[in-house]
């Protein structure tokens, strides 16, 4: 085998073309025998669960490709594919690389045998010799870290040490394409710190990487480049950022869905309404995105039946709902700008917004002159783009002090 | 790559199958012997089994030379029979070669019972049977045949038993069927013609006919049995790992 750095570039490590696959129903006896006779004439199984749907992919070597999407989207199913453990319906899947797949760290593990028996077992499932193995046990027990409960049989193994060493050999086995499913959320804090610092190290070398995981903040960290699945489908696939962003504003505006749906009866009518509400920038239908740190300007034009200038408050939330920052003119002692006996007009601004990457949504309401009662509420949508890796949602003015 | 997994593989099935307590061994031994000693009591006193060509003493020896290597191969086809799918954790996680699952199986039984029958051949001379030790090598080219005749059978049904678990059920008594179809108990010439010509298409009995031939007799008249059956094998091996290949991609779907 030759190693990463003779392979040309052009040529992908992984190539999924139209991958499709379909579970098919094997619960009754008669189903299992129906599915098994499809399986030898060569056909697809008549009904079953279609579980991925017509996915093509490249992988090249050095790149990083996180796969996020809801659970039961497929991942893990097409992890399966992408390793060999099962064939697809549809569509072909290759690679060529060694690859070590974790699809769960424990798997291979017999609870009977020893940490050490299972060590050799593990490694000759990565393709180790048993030279290699017994070279690298020492950095393999050290990764590890267990101690004396090496010459234990696993069965007497905590969940995260069962964990560590099943890690362990996988860093010693040299892989050029590691695989990952999920697996870094079993072990504590440290150990998910020494993974992660092991798992940049690999990728830095030039390594390739492909990881399901639910966490955002990993995917970010490890990966450039992401792929969405949904119900079976890929739904984005692209730069990380682009790609987890658009995957975290379709979870928030969900839940935001549901939280409408019970908000419903809860309608404000009143007397002052709030004409228009828009952005006093950008096109009229198109979503609104700006960059990190851009200004945002939003119009208000209010109407006022009893000719007294009304509030107008604005509140920027995101997507989910969650308030961010709220503030009525009436607080600031502002009053709108009449136009004519019953319309007035207000625009806000922030100079620089410093709202995180991701999808919120701003509020225009109007209130009465007195600032007591909300009359009337309008949404917009807008979408802040950037690179950050800081957490939260809002950025705070800070600086880092490291004298004395 | 794939052979550091294979060696691992038998050495767990060794130990696990075998050597998981200190008796393991002696046992892999004594319960053969116990169930010859059951045969021989049943067969010589109570039904006073007779081998026609030879002396009434000679049954015993006669009955040991095949049982072993039929022990060997009826326990390594039922014992891998359900590997695959008692291994459903492996297989669902692990990319490797699945039919080193069942190999891995049909090795360590025969490794185990290749053992126990070297003893057994030794108490035989011991005891006075005389013993053709130079009808071994003949006697170990036809074992490997018999392991590689398991070993395919082995990776049929493991793979069919994936799709059809009452293979489960069905494998243990026609084993037991075709072990009395065989000429195991008794010299093929005590068969009636029929039943002769039929246990004849058996390929067991091509095994311990040639098996007794090498160690207990010193005749070796070639037929055309001898190319036939380990050709046979040879492609049904082929075509028994064709046949798991091509299963082993969907083994997930059914367990």
């Amino acid at each position: 085998m030759s190693g990463p750095a003779l392979r040309p570039l052009e040529e992908p490590l992984v190539v999924l073309e139209g991958v499709s696959k379909i579970y098919p129903r094997v619960n009754r006896p008669g189903e299992r025998l129906r599915a098994f006779v499809a399986l030898l004439a060569g056909r697809e199984p008549r009904d079953g669960a279609l579980v991925l749907d017509d996915i093509s992919l490249e992988v090249r070597a050095g790149e990083s490709l996180g796969i996020i999407g809801e659970n039961g989207a497929g991942k893990s199913t097409l992890l399966k594919i992408l390793t060999g453990v099962i064939s697809p319906s549809r569509g072909q899947a290759r690679s060529n690389a060694r690859m070590a797949a974790l699809l769960e760290l424990g798997a291979g593990f017999q609870p009977e045998f020893s940490g050490l028996d299972n060590v050799r077992m593990k490694g000759a499932l990565l393709g180790m010799s048993p030279r290699e193995i017994d070279d690298n046990l020492d950095q393999i027990l050290e990764f590890a870290s267990i101690g004396e409960y090496i010459y234990e049989p696993v069965k007497h193994y905590s969940s995260g040490m069962v964990v560590r060493l099943g890690f362990a050999v996988v860093t010693a086995s040299n892989p050029q394409l590691l695989i990952t499913d999920e697996v870094l959320a079993v072990g504590d804090e440290s150990f998910q710190k020494k993974c992660v610092r092991w798992l940049e190290r690999f990728l830095a070398d030039g390594n390739t990487l492909l990881m399901v995981s639910h966490s955002m903040y990993l995917v970010q960290k490890l990966c450039r480049k992401a792929l969405w699945i949904h119900q079976g489908k890929a739904r984005e696939y692209g730069e990380v950022f682009d790609v987890t962003q658009s995957y975290l504003a379709w979870h928030e505006s969900r839940n935001a869905f549901e939280r409408n749906q019970r908000n419903q009866e809860t309608g404000d009518s009143g007397l002052y309404r709030l004409e228009s509400f828009r952005f006093s920038e950008g096109v009229e239908g198109r979503e609104h995105a700006i960059r990190q740190g851009e200004p945002l300007q939003v119009e208000l034009k209010l109407y006022s039946p009893d000719g007294r200038a009304p509030a107008g408050l604005v509140g920027i939330v995101r997507a989910d709902g969650t308030p961010i920052y709220g503030v009525a003119s009436e607080v600031e002692g502002v009053v709108p700008r009449r136009v004519d006996d019953s319309h007035f007009a207000l625009s806000i601004r922030f100079e620089s917004l410093p709202l995180l990457p991701g999808n919120y949504a701003i509020h225009g309401h109007a209130m009465d002159p007195e600032g007591m009662r909300l009359c009337d509420t309008a949404e917009l949508r807008f979408r802040v783009r950037g690179e950050s890796r800081e957490l939260g949602f809002v950025r705070l003015e800070h600086r880092w002090i490291t004298e004395d | 790559m794939s052979s550091g997994i294979f060696t691992q593989l038998v050495l767990r099935a060794i130990r696990s199958d075998y050597l998981n307590n200190l008796s393991g061994f002696a046992w892999l031994i004594l319960q053969p012997l116990m169930l010859l000693a059951v045969y021989a009591f049943v067969f010589t006193s109570i039904f006073k089994a007779r081998i026609p060509e030879l002396e009434p003493s000679a049954f015993v020896p006669f009955l040991a030379v095949a049982f072993w290597p039929w022990t060997a191969f009826s326990e390594s086809v039922l014992r891998a029979s359900n590997v695959v799918t008692a291994n459903a954790a492996l297989i669902g996680k692990v990319a490797f070669p699945t039919e080193l699952l069942p190999l891995s199986v049909v090795t360590a039984t025969f490794l185990m019972h290749t053992a126990g029958y070297l003893a057994v051949l030794i108490v035989l001379q011991l005891t006075g049977t005389e013993i053709h030790w130079f009808g071994l090598l003949p006697a170990a080219i036809i074992l490997v045949f018999l392991y590689l005749f398991a070993a395919a059978l082995a990776l049929i049904f493991s793979a069919l038993h994936v799709f059809v678990r009452d293979l489960g059920q069905m494998l243990p008594p026609l084993m037991t069927f075709w072990f009395f179809m065989s000429p195991i108990l008794y010299s093929p010439s005590l068969l009636p013609d029929g039943l002769a010509s039929l246990v004849r298409w058996n390929p067991i009995a091509w095994f311990v006919g040639r098996l007794r031939d090498a160690l207990m007799f010193d005749g070796f008249s070639p037929a055309w049995s001898d190319l036939i059956v380990p050709a046979a094998v040879l492609l049904l091996g082929l075509l028994a790992l064709g046949f798991f290949r091509r299963m082993s991609g969907h083994f997930e779907d059914f367990l």
